[in-house]
């Protein structure tokens, strides 16, 4: 039940603010238990850092059982530890051992910038999804929840799509800083069902313009997206995104578009 | 609006993965075509050379054809160029002080394309100084007078250094079309759980035996000697 | 008595009082709509689905959220499932039967009314979600697919593998979003309300702290929604997210808002024991779980065995044991109280005796691994990944964690608080749940709220009340900025030697030990003396370090902090007051023979609703009186 043993080195990087020049700063941290998550062990080294009246190193965290995709970090180079299906915030010590160095960085992209220290800024995400990660059904007007049937194997695809985490971890790890993985995520499970089909060429053809112009990079299909993202999205996703807009960039019609 | 759906389509970054995929499939193909007409050197100086002429015979069908053939390359690489450039630029100031890849994603092979890639280019470059439009021998073959590329090929192949560089060449290509082929597919929108792992080693398989073709070929050429 | 509990419950029969309100609700012109500004706090499934709404229908909104995106909000992790009563498996739901369920379930101390609009607009929520893409779980006729939870013995539970929740949010946060492009939204990130302006005694705007820069922020608006959620965080250790507080609600109480029934926290049974005193959280495993899961503890004290060399005989199934009828899916107060009842019979499991195992192995063996795989898979892995161990091939150790808090901000009908204008939906009022929560009814009371009720009523409140203009200039948004400035500084000022987390676990630890559980008039007197002491101690010997001017994660802690401690001592004194066991709230005082809450309807079947009365003086505790008209006051069993 005590804490545990082991010592770490960490090298953490520190930037004040957005503007300021960060870089990487070496901490000891004592008595780390292997059952420990990796955020609890920040968090033992950031009360060593207030009772020496030092400013906090700044990390998102939130529900920390894996779900709200505020938690982010490069430990070691890779996003969230790299492990497979797991969050930063499920990693635990015991995947450590006593005496081990750990780099700890913020997720890297041209679209997310640091806002402070390991704090970045994703709200170039939430620009991606209003530019159509949605359905237009206005509260009040659906049909009975069965009027429309879907097979299984549908619905089920269309939830291995949509249990992205918008955590950004596949931007972080591509070598390209893509944010193809969860924009198609998106977009193929929106395609997938039958509600979502209506706006689909639509939705491909905004979605696609508005990551761009994001700063995000393209995809080279090393699908090292798919390796690091936490809740397993397969780059297929990428896929029926590409044929989706292919189908959309030249089929798709409407007199009001203005371009 | 035709025109500005495909504008939208040329300007976006799946539009240009398309156009990069389907001009590295149909280069893909050119070097299924090319290795094909290298195996005839294996057949002796006249069928290959004969092969050389009836292709040159085909007169300005020949030109559109390597004018195509030129254009489809230049797209590839241009909007490779750019897209790999956008790349760099996406990770934005600040580059990882310590980036690994967990080893189930990124591959050497994917990493490398960038540089494989313009490896490929030097080649190119060089392979059309060296051969197409190296030393011009005649010879004559059934009565016709034709160009001997027969002897320009294995005359060339006689230096170990050219051969070492072209096996090394042809090395990057399979690296290349290894990740590339599967890639184009993924780019096209053409993956899917059931069909992808084929595609996948259809890839690795095109990648050997082309790559493994043309480089067999060379040092063949240098051991059977002028 | 200085405030008026009117809970403006519509007359005539309880499945035509919302109709009819409806009918007898003001409306708003479309074109009219746009001239009004509303301020919605918190974007999980109340303020994302109200935030979202409201914007379909006309109106500006202002909506703010502590993360960095809407879609974080700690709804999000809900796992099992949403209730309506759809009976599609033709096993004898109804409307009726899920307002039932649900005033059983809490344990007869939620209002009939509200509880019955909340099963007739269930089913709207499930076609709604459905119609935004929400992936449920589907069977192979593309047929929606149910399971069942605890407390019901109908299958109602719609279902998204083991992320309801965050499906369900995802697709209101899609609704926000595309009423952000419309610009009919204005999403405010990392933003954390400070306090609650009122003007002329209306709720009129929000003083709020942008986290980044650390500046202060006035937003005026005609009304208030205030969508911010539980105040489980309270016991440090709960399965909350870390942000989720109560200091929105709790400052709207200091402004006289009256907050209700604080003592009604929902421990829930499923959870991964703590493991060590660095722990930051507790993780929850799906109830959904206990519907093949099966508990149970050894017979034997310290039984040393592994779990898998204890014979069926030398095993105590007890929830099957103690209520043959429900068996494993006895509701979320009864499940829990009866493995704290093993656990202090020293029958506790694990290397702290204090879990208790739930067993897949029959299950197992009659469904076949994939099937279980199938339906718990994915939390399975996040059991595996926490504690290392392999749900399948040794039980899972649970133990009871904070989970909800089903009292809140009281709210009419109209979901007004005791402020005129100042709405609250959600877990962050004290509406629906009475003494105890259903499992799968927290996502369909957020919606119900957020989609189907605020609509109407808010519509109605803006028609009906003379709004005179505001601005930010106005002396109340100086005033409350004041206030909040200086408590800031304040806490900035103390430069003391105990960490702002240090404080908060001790705060946890009296609050576990004294108002968890199980209560007892002498532990709550304890828990007021020891908070009070704990308060003072807080304000002398805090350390935050830093400053106002930026990204200041101690800071945000600590004013979090401040407000849990005065909450605190207000749930103890809820807890000594209400001199009755009902639902989560156990007194050992009250119990029957074999120990089952013993309530006592004739002296406390009402809501306790509290009036802040200043800083040094004692709150007034007001009644509602709730009045039984449909359903018979029983006593609740499961057995």
């Amino acid at each position: 039940m005590a804490s545990g043993n082991m010592s770490l080195n960490l090298k953490i990087w520190r930037q004040k603010s957005g503007e300021d020049q960060g870089k990487l700063v070496d901490y000891q941290v004592q008595n780390v238990s292997p059952d420990m998550s990796f955020l609890e062990m920040i968090d033992v080294l950031n009360e060593q850092l207030v009772r020496k009246g030092e400013d906090t190193i700044a990390f998102d965290h939130d529900c920390r059982e894996g779900i709200c995709g505020m938690c982010s970090m490069m430990i070691d180079g890779k996003a969230h530890g790299g492990f497979k299906n797991t969050t930063t915030c499920q990693v635990h010590m015991r995947h450590y051992k006593d005496g081990d160095t750990i780099v700890i960085e913020p997720f890297r992209a041209r679209a997310f910038p640091v806002i402070k220290d390991l704090t970045v800024d994703r709200t170039a995400i939430d620009k991606v999804m209003m530019a159509g990660g949605y359905i237009t059904a206005s509260t009040g007007n659906a049909q009975d929840g069965n009027a429309v049937l879907i097979p299984k194997p549908i619905a089920d695809e269309a939830m291995d799509a949509a249990a992205c985490i918008a955590c950004g971890a596949c931007v972080a790890s591509c070598p390209n800083s893509s944010g193809m993985l969860f924009m198609g995520a998106k977009i193929s499970q929106l395609a997938l069902l039958p509600q979502g089909k209506p706006e689909s060429p639509k939705r491909a053809l905004n979605m696609v313009q508005t990551h761009d112009n994001l700063g995000f990079g393209n995809c080279s299909t090393h699908a090292e997206c798919e390796a690091t993202c936490p809740k397993g999205i397969s780059i297929e996703h990428i896929a029926r995104m590409n044929r989706e807009y292919l189908k959309a960039a030249f089929t798709y019609y409407d007199k009001k578009r203005s371009e | 609006m035709i025109t500005s759906a495909v504008n939208h389509y040329y300007r976006s970054s799946i539009g240009r993965k398309h156009l990069v995929a389907l001009t590295g499939l149909l280069l893909c193909g050119f070097l299924v075509g090319h290795l094909s007409g290298n195996f005839l050197l294996l057949m002796g100086p006249d069928a290959f050379n004969l092969y050389g002429h009836r292709l040159f015979s085909l007169g300005a069908a020949l030109y559109v054809i390597e004018g195509g053939l030129g254009l489809v390359f230049l797209v590839h690489l241009g909007l490779a160029l750019r897209l790999t450039f956008e790349n760099y630029r996406a990770r934005g100031n600040q580059k990882y002080a310590a980036k690994k890849n967990t080893g189930r994603g990124t591959t050497f092979m994917s990493w490398s394309m960038p540089w494989t890639g313009l490896v490929l280019l030097v080649f190119t470059i060089l392979h059309l100084i060296n051969l197409k439009f190296g030393p011009y021998y005649t010879t004559s073959v059934e009565g016709i007078e034709m160009r001997d590329l027969y002897r320009v090929t294995m005359e060339y192949f006689q230096d170990p250094l050219h051969v070492a560089w072209y096996v090394f060449a042809m090395i990057c290509a399979a690296l290349h079309t290894a990740h590339g082929v599967a890639s184009a597919f993924q780019s096209l929108g053409l993956n899917h759980g059931r069909y992808y792992p084929k595609i996948k080693a259809f890839s690795y398989i095109y990648a050997v035996l082309v790559g493994g073709g043309f480089a067999f070929i060379s040092v063949w050429a240098h051991f059977q000697g002028v | 008595m200085s405030i008026k509990l009117d809970s403006k419950i519509p007359q005539g029969p309880l499945s035509e009082k919302w109709e009819k309100h409806k009918f007898d609700s003001k409306l708003i012109n479309p074109a009219n709509k746009r001239k009004f500004t509303v301020i919605v706090v918190g974007t999980g499934l109340a303020g994302g689905s109200a935030a979202a709404t409201l914007a379909e229908l006309g109106y500006n909104v202002l909506s703010f959220c502590i993360q960095d995106s809407p879609r974080r909000a700690h709804s999000i992790a809900a796992q099992g499932g949403i209730n309506a009563a759809k009976n599609y498996p033709n096993d004898g739901d109804s409307i009726k039967r899920l307002f039932y369920d649900t005033v059983k379930g809490g344990d007869y101390r939620a209002r009939e009314a509200n509880v019955y609009r909340l099963a007739q607009v269930s089913n709207n929520i499930i076609d709604q979600m459905v119609a935004q893409g929400v992936p449920f779980a589907r069977e192979y006729g593309g047929y929606l697919d149910n399971r069942s939870f605890g407390g019901a013995q109908v299958s109602r539970t719609f279902y998204a593998r083991g992320q309801t929740g965050q499906q369900l949010l995802l697709g209101a946060y899609s609704g926000m979003m595309k009423m952000v492009a419309k610009g009919k939204i204005k999403q405010f990130n990392r933003r954390e309300m400070m306090d609650l302006v009122t003007i002329n005694g209306k709720a009129r705007g929000i003083i709020v702290r942008n986290l980044i820069t650390g500046e202060l922020e006035r937003y005026a608006a005609d009304a208030v929604l205030l969508c911010t959620g539980g105040y489980g965080n309270v016991f440090y250790l709960s399965t909350n997210a870390k942000a989720s507080n109560a200091s929105a609600a709790w400052r709207c109480y200091k402004k006289g808002a009256a907050f209700a029934n604080p003592c009604f926290t929902q421990i829930h049974p499923t959870c991964i024991p703590v493991h060590g005193d660095y722990q930051s959280k507790l993780t929850l495993m799906s109830e959904s779980l206990r519907n093949d899961g099966r508990v149970w503890v050894p017979k034997k004290k310290d039984d040393s065995r592994k779990p898998a060399d204890i014979p069926d005989e030398e095993r105590d199934y007890y929830l099957e044991r103690v209520y043959p009828s429900f068996g494993n899916l006895a509701p979320r107060d009864v499940s829990s109280r009866q493995a704290k009842f093993r656990c202090d019979e020293g029958l506790g499991v694990g290397p702290t005796k204090q879990a208790v195992y739930l067993d897949f192995r029959d299950a197992i063996k009659r469904d076949g691994l994939e099937t279980i795989a199938g339906r718990y898979g994915n939390l399975f892995e996040m059991y595996e990944r926490i504690t290392g161990d392999d749900p399948y091939k040794t039980p899972m150790m649970i133990y009871p964690a904070v989970h909800y808090t089903m009292g809140g901000l009281w709210v009419d009908y109209n979901l007004m608080s005791t402020i005129p204008g100042l709405h609250v939906l959600g877990e962050a009022n004290f509406s629906d749940h009475g003494a105890n929560r259903l499992g799968a009814s927290a996502l369909m009371q957020g919606l119900a709220d957020g989609y189907f009720v605020i609509p109407y009523t808010l519509g109605h409140y803006l028609a009906s009340t003379p709004l005179e203009k505001v601005t930010t200039d106005d002396n109340a948004f100086k005033d409350a900025e004041q206030a909040v400035m200086l408590q800031t500084s304040k806490l900035l000022g103390v430069n003391g030697k105990r960490t702002v987390d240090d404080f908060h676990k001790a705060l946890g630890h009296t609050m576990w030990d004294h108002v968890g559980m199980s209560r007892n008039e002498a532990g709550l007197k304890k828990a007021i003396h020891d908070i009070r002491n704990l308060r003072e101690e807080f304000w002398q010997d805090v350390n935050v370090p830093g400053d106002t001017g930026n990204f200041n994660l101690e800071l945000h802690k600590a004013t979090r902090l401040a407000d849990f401690l005065e909450l605190g001592e207000l749930m103890a004194l809820d807890a000594l007051e209400r001199r009755e066991s009902c639902g989560g709230h156990f007194r050992e005082e009250y119990q029957t023979e074999d120990n089952e809450a013993k309530r006592d309807d004739e002296n406390f079947a009402h809501a306790a609703v509290w009036e802040y009365t200043g800083a040094n003086s004692s709150p007034i505790r007001h009644q509602e009186e709730l009045q039984f008209e449909n359903v018979k006051l029983a006593t609740r069993s499961y057995k």
